[in-house]
């Protein structure tokens, strides 16, 4: 089949460049710096080169007869792509911001090594075939997590570093177990030969274990906002762009397209994802810290992803793909003006805060167009997608479902306005600050933008995100 | 060719140990440890020459004889290669070479007695590995665990002395029990030889004294555990590896409990206690308990050598584990893990020897941000302990992966996956001393220690290429073994 190359230069270009990066800046930081961009803008453009044919119904293959029904391969079907093309575009906006960001740090590195290994991981996770590949990048996108959380290398900061790993690991674990009990049933850790077949109950736990300590939804969730000890690029790349989406992406790749489910589940896991966005929206409320506020709002927003992914129509699961997108664009945003915030005033507390937006314009300007898209205010990207899936759930088998989730999203335009208005707003408290670097403010500026955009013409990432769901729930 | 390569494995430590003590004393120091070094590599070139042979001819195994005719019916002992020896065999000459590393820069002015107790311990695991008869596999038990107690007190320290003593209490019992149990077997089915007292041994509830069987199946097992540290008869293990000189460490920790015990165990069951489900089910059991025990104990430990120790009881619990589900894939999987366990808790074992050289210490509790100093010990450290902990892509991973679905096969879902949920406390004390030792801010009193340079850095590079390219490129291993029928 044509365009295998594609994908292996998606891949692998990340994977092993990231190798290349430390070697490199021992030389020339510069260079390691412009290279590690790259390589990650490499992805994107792969990704997007693959696209049309990934949604031509012929998707690219390839694969690797191994005995034992070990069988490897990489398969880019639209899912994969959006889901690829999504987390490089946002990753490489991350990667840009750490110029000026990271810069006055030392182990800069391993930062970057970490960093675009995390999305070469993540590059190979999406379009994996087998469950073992997927549990292979999974583990390798922990493990940068954990070095990258312990950035600082304070103690304490290493100790979160270590819980986030533990836990993670711990759900992967579980979930590998789920892995190969499937595989004893089945004979094969090949998705493609495996689909459409019942999987157990145990199963099906032990699987959704891993994908809930990922995606950190409730209860597995403590970890997210203890690894707000990070620098913010990393918190912006675990957050938006990598990490929870794993999570997100498996469980729509294996539960959504691959296996059949019990029709309980189209219940449990939407109740799971409701109770997770209003505890988790209820904390955001009453944090100070406007990191800690930024990622229990994460965890809340990814109940509105699950919700739309699990709620079993169709409406619902393209607005939860969609909302992977615009909440990618959106909390990344949110996170590296926090980072500029918190790199000018020097402190996380909101409380601490006010008036910045006199001194800091474009973060505040770019905060609140994120913010919106958040919320879920139209015309940004995040109202269509918010809507689709409240629609998705109103009109499935269990419509109360919708009701728990317009309080969250009310609960999401309280809590952010409040730390808008905290943080923006009132009395100036830091008069003497200036904005961050050119790099990081025009990072924040773009995503901004890009989540003002997504709404405006939202004709086309609705398109296609309805056009891969139909793809997918009609094989 | 053949001839060469097998005779190679027991002639030349012997060879060495003669050309080293003909010279005079000063010139046996300075140029013992280089022959060491030529010896340890003939070795691992011999063992793929040996698979390579065997692999092209389509055998399963090369007999070969070291002075006798091989065809003589009385008092030959026959010896045999087969990939499992092979491969021990490899494994024996790469952690020795990892030990003369060490200890070229640890050892100080006892190379020679180091050099030629090394070479005693390597005919002693040499042999193990190529016997095919209970007495003679008794010898080199008795050969290797002789010179271990020698080398845990080389440097004459009262903690060395204390290591050593327990060692040989433990040892002493356990040899005691595995002579106890062969002098058993041999009365029972009147010969020694694995093949003759398989066949014997296939109806031995009929035998006429079958109960005393019994009591020689349990003292096989229960001596062979001590020697393997198996849980709960690992007492004496944590103290051995952590008194024992750097270098012995890698050495002990690397290979010599894992030929006298493992190994040993591993031989036995398969040539010998054919298809007794009854052996396979205690161990399985005892394989499952040191994996937990192992890994729980581990978290607990201050020092790096003792939490080393208790990975070590729980890796052989895997190992154990993988043998005992009794299918082929399991003992693939042992294999593999045998392997992939030298590999990685020999590059740890390296790791600690370079800390305790720059800092003179392996109290983790006054250790910390070692990683900005010491960057190739700590990141070798790290690959070494993923592979460990059955992170992929690491070679370890993939080991412990066909020991789970065999056991999960074979045995039960509930084994499996308690093994393998057990993963989580290996990642723990990885993270424990992670944190402590290499990760989290630099302590004030390390800010002068520099990375452990020469040899001992390069061990520690060449191990973790042998761990991660083992796990990149398993796939392909795993084709080979399809290709050549054993998966």
């Amino acid at each position: 089949m044509e365009g295998q190359g594609i994908i292996f230069v998606c891949i692998f270009v990340p994977l092993i460049g990231a190798f290349l990066l430390p070697i490199v800046g021992r030389v020339m930081p510069r260079l390691r710096n412009i290279l590690a961009l790259l390589f990650v803008i490499t992805a994107f453009v792969t990704a997007v080169i693959a696209l049309p044919q990934a949604l031509s119904g012929t998707p690219i293959l390839w694969q690797m007869k191994l005995p034992l029904g070990f069988t490897m391969g990489f398969f880019a079907d639209g899912l994969a792509v959006f889901m690829a093309m999504t987390s490089s575009l946002v990753a490489s906006i991350i990667v840009f911001y750490s110029f000026g960001y990271i810069e006055h740090y030392p182990n800069q590195n391993e930062y970057y090594m970490m960093v675009v290994l995390f999305i070469g991981s993540m590059m190979g996770l999406v379009y994996s075939t087998n469950l073992l590949l997927i549990y292979l990048f999974w583990e390798i996108s922990a493990i940068c997590c954990w070095r990258l959380i312990g950035f600082y290398r304070g103690k304490d900061i290493v100790l979160r570093a270590d819980k986030a790993f533990l836990m993670t690991v711990g759900g992967a674990l579980l979930m590998l177990i789920g892995f190969i009990s499937v595989y004893m049933q089945t004979g094969t850790f090949n998705l493609l030969e495996m689909q459409g077949n019942t999987i157990t109950t145990a199963a099906m736990v032990l699987i959704l274990f891993g994908i809930l300590s990922k995606s950190a939804t409730l209860p597995l969730h403590t970890w997210l906002p203890d690894a707000g000890v990070a620098p913010s690029p990393v918190t912006s790349l675990l957050h938006a762009a990598v990490l929870v989406k794993i999570g997100v992406y498996v469980f729509a790749r294996l539960f959504l397209v691959n296996f059949q489910l019990d029709p309980v589940w189209d219940t449990v896991v939407p109740v799971i994802a409701g109770v997770s966005a209003l505890v988790s929206a209820g904390a955001a409320m009453v944090e100070t810290d406007i990191k800690r506020i930024i990622a229990y709002s994460t965890i809340s927003q990814l109940g509105f992803i699950f919700l739309g992914l699990s709620c079993g129509t169709m409406v619902g699961a393209a607005g939860g793909l969609l909302y992977i997108l615009m909440h990618s664009l959106a909390k990344g945003g949110l996170f590296l003006c926090a980072g500029i915030v918190e790199h000018s005033t020097h402190t996380k507390d909101i409380n601490k805060m006010g008036g910045l937006a006199k001194r800091l314009p474009i973060t505040a300007v770019a905060f609140a167009l994120c913010a919106f898209s958040v919320m879920g205010i139209p015309p940004f990207g995040g109202f269509f997608a918010k809507y689709m899936v409240i629609y998705g759930a109103a009109t499935s088998a269990s419509p109360w479902l919708a009701v728990m989730f317009i309080i969250g999203a009310v609960m999401t335009i309280i809590y952010l306005l409040r730390v808008f208005i905290k943080v923006f707003f009132g009395e100036l408290t830091h008069p003497d600050i200036k904005e961050g670097s050119w790099e990081m403010v025009s990072s924040v500026a773009i995503l901004g933008v890009l989540s003002l955009l997504g709404g405006i013409f939202i004709n086309l990432p609705s398109y296609v995100t309805t056009f891969i769901i139909e793809s997918l729930l009609n094989l | 060719m053949i001839t060469f390569a097998t005779i190679s494995f027991l002639g030349l430590p012997l060879l060495a140990i003669l050309l080293l003590n003909v010279v005079s004393k000063k010139t046996g120091g300075a140029i013992s440890i280089s022959v060491g070094y030529v010896v340890a590599i003939i070795q691992m070139i011999a063992a793929v020459v040996c698979m390579a042979l065997l692999w092209m001819h389509g055998k399963d195994f090369i007999e070969f004889s070291l002075f006798w005719d091989m065809n003589a019916t009385l008092g030959a002992a026959k010896l045999s290669v087969d990939l499992f020896s092979l491969v021990v065999l490899f494994c024996i000459g790469m952690v020795s070479l990892a030990s003369l590393l060490t200890a070229k820069k640890t050892i100080g002015e006892k190379t020679l007695n180091y050099t030629n107790l090394l070479m005693v311990i390597m005919l002693g695991m040499n042999g193990i590995a190529v016997v095919t008869d209970l007495f003679s596999l008794y010898v080199f038990l008795e050969i290797t665990g002789i010179a271990s107690f020698v080398l845990i007190a080389l440097l004459n320290d009262k903690r060395g002395l204390e290591g050593a003593f327990k060692y040989l209490v433990m040892s002493a019992i356990a040899s005691a029990l595995i002579l106890g149990s062969f002098a058993l077997i041999f009365t029972q089915t009147g010969s020694l030889v694995y093949g003759d007292v398989a066949k014997a041994l296939a109806d031995w509830r009929n035998a006429q004294y079958a109960p005393l069987l019994i009591v020689g199946f349990v003292m096989f097992i229960a001596g062979f555990s001590i020697k393997a540290g198996i849980a709960p008869f690992h007492g004496w293990l944590p103290d051995a590896y952590q008194s024992a000189p750097a270098s012995v460490s890698v050495l002990l920790g690397g290979i010599v409990t894992k030929m006298a015990g493992v190994y040993a165990l591993i031989r036995v069951l398969n040539s010998v206690f054919v298809a007794m489900p009854m052996i396979n089910n205690t161990l399985l059991i005892l394989g499952l308990i040191s994996i937990v025990f192992g890994a729980v104990a581990a978290c607990g430990q201050k020092d790096f050598k003792r939490i080393l120790a208790y990975s070590s009881i729980s890796q052989i619990g895997y190992i154990i584990l993988g043998v005992a589900s009794g299918s082929l894939l399991g003992f693939v999987g042992a294999m593999l893990h045998f392997f992939n366990h030298a590999t990685f808790k020999t590059t740890l074992f390296v790791n600690s020897a370079a800390v305790e050289m720059q800092t003179g210490t392996t109290d983790i509790d006054q250790l910390g941000g070692l990683q900005a100093r010491m960057p190739v010990t700590a990141v070798s450290s790290i690959l070494a302990f993923l592979s460990m902990a059955g992170i992929p892509p690491l070679a370890g991973f993939w080991s412990k992966l066909l020991i789970i679905i065999a056991v999960w096969q074979s045995v039960s879902a509930v084994g499996g996956g308690i093994a393998l949920a057990a993963s989580i406390f290996t990642a723990a004390y990885f993270l424990i001393l992670q944190r402590k030792v290499f990760f989290g801010p630099l302590e004030d009193h390390l800010t002068e220690v520099t990375e452990a340079k020469g040899t001992i850095s390069l061990a520690a590079v060449l191990l973790s290429i042998v761990t991660v390219a083992f796990g990149v490129l398993f796939p392909v291993i795993l084709n080979f073994l399809h290709l050549q029928g054993i998966l």
